[in-house]
């Protein structure tokens, strides 16, 4: 890494801005504004300010439609809306899938369009933290807000999270190296564990790293569990780890003043899943009796929390709600984007902030060629590649105001700092239109879609 | 007793659901009734003719005299006999998700697999799948506590993750092996496995009993040995042989039972120090 000298050349700081990569949403950012564009930004983590000083040569500036020689052509927005409501209108197994770098505001609107077609509406929780949201739906959600971290947690534990490289100011602004109202000397009043079978930087942070076996999460809960229940261990070894030191964790854990533990992704995609969580939620709730702890799971899109606790709000579903029969249904295998691509059932698939084409498997992706794909976005993906509609957004936090949910579920307003490009739409605006269009073409008669099997489906 | 057969015309790339089609709706129904009838595909409904040729013969004045055979291939056909509670469902082919789940009579056969959630929530009746089933057999839907609570499942094949997830009455019989956490958070009932798990049965079972025949990859720290019996009786069933018996899950203060072919598993009762042949020095180890 080279140093970079700091920017001086700048018309205007937008001050406290909000930002819009991780679920840390660390709201002390400032923006460095010339020309009507982000040209620095200060307190961000490399991360955040990588993507909030967006690149202009990948942006999508204008509608696209793919037309019959598989070229995306630029059209105008009306053109654009119709051709993607007609594919709406007429399909029987929508899936509309992203939502997470967006506003909850669009999202009320994504809704009610999802409630009227009978579609399946998704976020990124079907590939990342679903297994958490159906763990707290089990055994409930012991959680704190990442303010009281800061100020009470003296001990911190990070289990199959990566912190240091997927959220970078995580421990700096709020659980490890931050002072406290209670923990004056920061660092130094906190002890630090990080559970993951890998010696990752996170670990090279902490005081403790217990390197359990990959997919031994649950073997290795159970003991502490059973340890905090006073049984003596019968084996030597469990999950890679010696009995002596899982004693000695349990006892550090029960002597802490405040706990809390972190998970991420290398805890709910091990091999026991939801499980795993809900056996760590069980274990927070033993640990309670000796001590105060509770947990949090590291989201990873900023407002990826905010769909999933709006979504849980209106219809009890936190993610996959498949409103095909005309209420909310939800279930794990059934009405989850992956599942339904790999079985090949949708027929129109709305893709709104996010990129299914870069993270979704293969035989996802070969399905998504197959049908028709609307984008609405700000970025060129591979996602836009596979798209038949682009509809490009705008930048929540940045070019327009709205609403996001922290890691913690605490709403933070993210504040406007400077103006879309003039050929972009607001992501509200284009989902509130494309509703407005579905609605007048269901409405009129003899519309009703014609169910075309797909014949590569079986 | 009346035969209602559905021989397939077309397949469907999207799923039609069954959940009306049960003999609890259908069993007084003529022909000219499924000519009228559209099945849910997605958002909208579609005719079940388009899909299905059904033939009608005899009379039923209830559930009960009903038999369902369904022909064809299955593989897009959820909610088969979903909610019934009586009557017959013959299935000749494999299944979509969620047959004879929430079922409280009657009884089930599908000849060939079955995807996930099969026997989901079913408080009676008989359920038999000859080939595999995926995940949660049995289980509970997400935030429930309670999965399944009366009759019987019995798979011929082998059976996915989390197989009687909070299993809360009933009788799961899996007569091949079984994937991870078979009967976790399971509060009572019994499941009987032939052949072997992969690991970790029984995670925080409250109460219950688990038979495994198998040998067992991996046995969760939060259950304490009880020790060897013979022949051991479970729920009227006697099974014969030497099998060790744990309790657990202590995580719960658990009294569930899980019972471990002796035979199969002589590694773990190694792990309490040396055996004679008769098994007898595991009783100096027996409440650790």
């Amino acid at each position: 890494m080279t140093y970079e000298p700091p920017v001086t050349d700048y018309d205007h700081i937008v001050e406290n801005c909000t930002c819009a990569f991780c679920g840390c949403n660390c709201d002390d950012l400032d923006y460095l504004v010339k020309d009507g564009h982000v040209v620095a930004v200060r307190h961000a983590c490399r991360l955040g300010a990588s993507k909030i000083m967006e690149d202009m040569d990948q942006r999508l500036i204008v509608p696209m439609i793919r037309d019959e020689n598989g070229e995306l052509k630029e059209v105008d927005w009306d053109t654009a809306l119709d051709k993607a409501a007609e594919y709406i209108a007429n399909s029987i197994r929508p899936v509309f899938y992203g939502w997470s770098e967006t506003s909850t505001e669009t999202m009320k609107e994504g809704v009610a369009l999802g409630e009227y077609i009978g579609a399946v509406l998704d976020n990124q929780a079907t590939i990342c933290h679903g297994p958490s949201l159906q763990a707290v739906q089990n055994a409930g959600y012991p959680i704190q807000t990442l303010g009281e971290v800061q100020n009470r947690a003296d001990m911190i534990a990070y289990s199959g999270s990566n912190a240091m490289n997927s959220h970078p100011r995580h421990m700096a602004r709020y659980a490890v190296f931050c002072r406290g109202y209670f923990r004056q000397r920061g660092r130094f009043d906190r002890t630090v564990v990080t559970m993951d079978p890998k010696f990752s930087d996170t670990a090279k942070c902490s005081d403790k790293w217990i390197g359990f076996e990959q997919n031994g999460d649950y073997g290795f809960y159970n003991a502490i569990r059973a340890v905090l229940r006073g049984k003596e261990l019968y084996q030597d070894v469990i999950s890679g780890i010696p009995k002596e030191d899982i004693y000695e964790l349990a006892e550090e854990m029960k002597n802490a003043e405040f706990g809390v533990l972190f998970f991420g992704l290398g805890l709910t995609h091990t091999l026991s899943k939801q499980r795993n969580i809900d056996i760590a939620i069980k274990m927070v709730q033993d640990l309670n009796k000796y001590s105060k702890w509770g947990l949090t799971p590291m989201r990873g899109h900023f407002n990826v929390n905010g769909f999933n606790i709006f979504m849980a709000f209106e219809c009890g579903f936190a993610f996959g709600v498949d409103y095909c029969r005309g209420y909310p249904r939800y279930m794990m295998g059934e009405t989850n984007t992956i599942d339904l691509l790999v079985r090949k059932e949708p027929d129109c698939f709305m893709v709104i902030a996010a990129d299914p084409g870069a993270h979704f498997p293969n035989g996802a992706n070969q399905h998504l060629a197959d049908i028709p794909v609307i984008q609405i976005d700000i970025h060129w993906g591979p996602s836009t590649e596979l798209a038949d509609v682009v509809l490009p957004g705008s930048f929540i936090g940045v070019e327009c105001a709205g609403t996001s949910y922290r890691m913690d579920g605490v709403p933070i307003f993210m504040k406007k700092a400077i103006d879309k490009p003039e050929t972009c739409r607001d992501d509200e605006w284009i989902v509130r239109e494309l509703k407005e269009r579905v609605m007048k073409l269901r409405e009129e008669p003899n519309t009703a879609p014609k169910y075309v099997p797909n014949p590569n489906a079986l | 007793m009346k035969t209602i057969t559905f021989d397939q015309i077309k397949t469907s790339s999207i799923a039609l659901e069954f959940d009306e089609l049960i003999p609890d709706e259908i069993y007084s129904w003529t022909e000219a009734d499924f000519a009228k009838y559209q099945v849910p595909i997605g958002n909208s409904r579609f005719p079940l003719t388009d899909f299905f040729e059904v033939t009608v013969e005899g009379e039923a004045n209830g559930p009960d005299e009903v038999e369902m055979i369904i022909n064809g291939d299955l593989n897009r056909v959820k909610y088969i006999g979903c909610k019934m509670s009586g009557g017959n469902i013959v299935c000749n082919s494999s299944v979509d998700l969620h047959v004879g789940a929430e079922m409280s009579g009657g009884s089930i056969l599908v000849k060939g697999n079955a995807a996930a959630h099969a026997g989901r929530e079913m408080s009676g009746g008989y359920l038999e799948i000859e080939g595999n089933t995926k995940e949660f057999t049995g289980a509970s839907y997400i935030g429930e506590w309670r999965g399944m609570t009366g009759g019987q499942i019995v798979v011929g094949g082998n059976a996915g993750k989390q197989c009687g997830e909070c299993l809360t009455g009933g009788k799961i019989h899996v007569k091949g092996n079984c994937d991870i956490l078979a009967g976790i958070h399971m509060t009572k009932g019994v499941i009987e496995i032939d052949g072997d798990v992969n690991r970790w049965p029984g995670g925080q079972m409250k109460n219950g009993n688990i038979i495994i025949h198998g040998f067992l990859g991996r046995l969760l720290e939060g259950f304490v040995l009880n020790g060897i019996v013979v022949d051991p009786e479970v729920e009227g069933v006697t099974y014969e042989g030497k099998y060790i018996q744990y309790t657990g899950d202590i995580g719960l203060n658990g009294k569930g039972n899980l019972y471990l072919d002796a035979e199969a598993n002589k590694e773990k009762l190694a792990t309490y120090g040396e055996l004679d042949d008769e098994y007898t020095s595991i009783r100096e180890y027996r409440n650790l």
